[in-house]
């Protein structure tokens, strides 16, 4: 049994990449899912929610609004116009947009309605979640004190037209002190409507809810793809494991010409398994797939550009199948839980998703999600499809040069 | 056909091949033997430009390799060591996909593959996925994929490892008729009957050096040794053999149940060799007086068996 056994360890411990592997592997899965759940680094300004800040105002309160909600841990603001807001918020790059309109400051010192909305992304109903939160303690804060404050000022005036301005003060001051006798009563509840931020869906309020669908197909396709595409690269390895790679360098065929051939036959193997797999969630879980049918075209093709290099790469780089399938799960697994494949990125804190451009699967994903759920038009997309492209182009020069260095010196 | 000139090949501190030169004549089958890691698969990697040597060259009908070698290549064949075909496609299939690479197309490869299949014993299993075949079938649909260009030159790397028998017979069968047609091969082994039976000129390798060259018979005329005595015994103790081993070093082949002794002189030198049995207490069976064969002349040439 120890003989058994010792020999066993010994074999286990001869393959060092092997061993190499095993042991990073549950290494990285900690470290990515601890960084995804928030457990490292628990500083709260980067869990910060991005706000933007449309001043249409531009007076002291309003200023005042934006100090206060920007002081806040959980909120980080940034001051845009209302037409960039918009296009960030449409593009999926921020979550929301608190505008205050012209007469903000007049409105809130007079007790009337107030004049400002919140637009967002549908998308983002967690970090929406969050921000509303954050957003009103602090701008109900303001909005209630200022309009209790205009109220009793309003009704002193009325009531008393001869006291002078610092009487008056003098009055609210005692007022403010007895604050919360208004809990209950009907000028409370009218400061409170009149408070009464207004909502609107930038993204996705004329959808019906496809927004999991999206997520779930685009997430899970991508990274199939991914370990398809990488069996797909390690016959590259199991012909020269079989000798049929020796028999094809012999032939009059250009080395190179052996890699392409690879490359071209793992690219129709990833256009194939993405077109089903959309083809699938359009015929069977009612995913509209002709809202922007070049676009999506498009967007499968450069997405199995990039996946297909990734699998050419892994076979190039390694030294034997066993070699690509353990580095590959490994690699896979992390940029696929980095680029949102597993988990929504807004589920995740900042740090996790300025690493997401790292990955694949972040591009294809946001592809996607530009095409299905932003609806964006085929020029707002490209941006993305070139570098879903360029990371294909990074990928296939490094194979062409590991594939001379390494796979043509190994027969 | 084929003349390579000085071919050196290293591997770190390995010396694979040392000046190694060849002349292999059109219609030629060329044997060359020599132990497992010889040099021999170096060799035949050189020579179809898997592998570039640090020295030499290597010319065919007259080009240089390197600078014709798209022209070069399509004049060789190369039957390799492993079953260098496409397990989950059938024979067809396999033939198909190898011939294309050579430029052979349609109805030429269809009539290529089918006759050679035919040739090969394998029609009636033309459209089985190779995975099904036995181990003999493979070796011959794997000697098909290096024919179906028609090559001027074919290397044939030990292809009869691991068969039995009856397969490995049928492939020398393929192998004469391919000579008769006039069909120029270089052939290696490290078995001694397979290189007997089946060629012209012998090349001798070992260490990488071809240290003896020549027919069959002109190996065994410039050989010191003449005979060899073949004795049989039973029981033999391990431990008692040093007198033996140590009397004719660099001479005797020891197996399980017999030895061979290689000798100028096999009538003189049997009555010592009785006799120092005897004291080794090999309880004798059978004694044989011989002509040389490949076997003894390796161990002269090289002290060693051609299956160390």
């Amino acid at each position: 049994m120890f003989t058994i056994a010792l020999k066993d360890i010994k074999q286990y411990f001869k393959d060092k990449t092997a061993v190499f592997l095993s042991l990073l592997l549950p290494i990285a899965l900690i470290t990515i899912f601890a960084l995804m759940y928030g457990g490292i680094g628990k500083s709260e300004k980067s869990k910060a929610i991005n706000l933007l800040f449309t001043d249409e105002d531009k007076t002291e309160l309003s200023n005042e609004v934006f100090t206060t909600l920007d002081a806040e841990e959980g909120l980080k603001l940034e001051a845009k116009s209302f037409a960039e807001a918009e296009s960030l918020i449409k593009k999926g790059k921020r979550t929301a947009v608190l505008v205050l309109y012209k007469g903000f400051q007049d409105s809130v010192e007079a007790g009337n309605k107030i004049p400002m909305e919140l637009f967002y992304d549908e998308a983002k109903e967690i970090e929406m979640g969050l921000l509303q939160q954050a957003l009103w303690s602090n701008l109900f804060g303001i909005t209630m004190q200022k309009g209790i404050k205009g109220k009793v000022n309003t009704w002193i005036k009325e009531k008393n037209p001869d006291l002078s301005n610092s009487e008056i003060e003098d009055i609210q001051s005692q007022v403010a002190e007895q604050f919360d006798g208004f809990s209950n009563s009907n000028e409370q509840s009218e400061i409170e409507e009149n408070s009464e931020l207004p909502m609107t869906a930038l993204v996705g309020e004329k959808k019906d809810g496809n927004l999991g669908l999206v997520q779930a197909i685009a997430g899970i396709a991508i990274m199939m793809l991914l370990f398809s595409v990488s069996a797909s690269g390690a016959s590259l390895l199991k012909e020269k494991e079989d000798g049929t790679f020796r028999r094809l360098l012999i032939a009059p065929v250009r080395p190179s010409g052996i890699l392409y051939g690879k490359m071209l036959s793992t690219l129709f193997m990833a256009v194939l398994q993405l077109t089903v797999m959309f083809l699938y969630s359009w015929l069977v879980l009612g995913l509209d797939i002709f809202i922007n049918l070049p676009a999506l075209i498009l967007m499968i093709l450069c997405a199995a550009i990039a996946c297909s290099s990734f699998g050419i790469f892994m076979a190039s780089i390694c030294k034997s199948r066993k070699q690509v399938e353990s580095l590959s799960t490994l690699i896979i697994l992390v940029i696929s839980a980095i680029g949102g494949s597993m988990m929504p990125l807004f589920f995740m804190p900042a740090i996790m998703k300025k690493l997401a451009v790292v990955s694949v699967n972040y591009w294809a994903m946001e592809g996607f999600f530009d095409i299905f759920w932003r609806q964006l038009p085929l020029i707002d997309i490209l941006p993305k499809m070139l570098i879903l492209l360029g990371i294909g182009a990074v990928l296939t020069i490094i194979s062409v040069i590991s594939f001379k260095r390494n796979l043509l010196k190994m027969v | 056909m084929l003349l390579a000139k000085n071919l050196t090949k290293s591997y770190k501190e390995l010396t694979a091949l040392s000046d190694v030169n060849l002349s292999i004549e059109k219609g030629e089958l060329y044997g060359m033997l020599g132990p497992n890691g010889a040099g021999k698969t170096t060799t035949i990697s050189i020579l179809s430009s898997l592998l570039k040597p640090d020295n030499g060259e290597i010319f065919y009908e007259g080009k240089n390799l390197y600078q014709n070698l798209a022209e070069c290549k399509k004049l060789i064949g190369v039957v390799p060591q492993e079953i260098a075909l496409y397990d989950d496609l059938s024979a067809t299939e396999n033939l198909k996909f190898w011939g294309t690479l050579y430029g052979i197309k349609g109805k030429n490869l269809q009539k290529k593959s089918d006759e050679l299949l035919e040739f090969l014993g394998l029609a009636d299993r033309k459209n089985h996925k190779i995975k099904t075949y036995s181990g003999g079938m493979k070796r011959r649909i794997n000697i098909a994929a290096a024919l179906l260009h028609d090559p001027k030159i074919v290397f044939m790397d030990e292809p009869t490892v691991g068969i039995d028998p009856q397969s490995r017979n049928l492939i020398f069968e393929v192998i004469e008729e391919l000579h008769s047609r006039g069909l120029t091969m270089i052939y290696t082994t490290h078995y001694m009957e397979e290189a007997e039976r089946l060629c012209d000129r012998i090349g001798i390798i070992d260490e990488g050096k071809i240290i003896a060259e020549g027919s069959l018979d002109e190996l065994k005329t410039n050989s010191s040794i003449k005979e060899e005595i073949h004795l049989k015994y039973s029981n033999p103790n391990k431990n008692k053999l040093d007198q033996l081993t140590d009397r004719y070093k660099g001479q005797l082949l020891l197996n399980e149940d017999h030895l061979i002794l290689s000798s100028s002189q096999a009538n003189a030198e049997l009555p010592e060799l009785i006799q120092l049995c005897s004291k080794s207490e090999l309880l004798l069976d059978k004694v044989d007086i011989r002509s040389l064969s490949l076997e003894s002349i390796f161990l002269e040439l090289t002290g060693k068996s051609l299956r160390d």
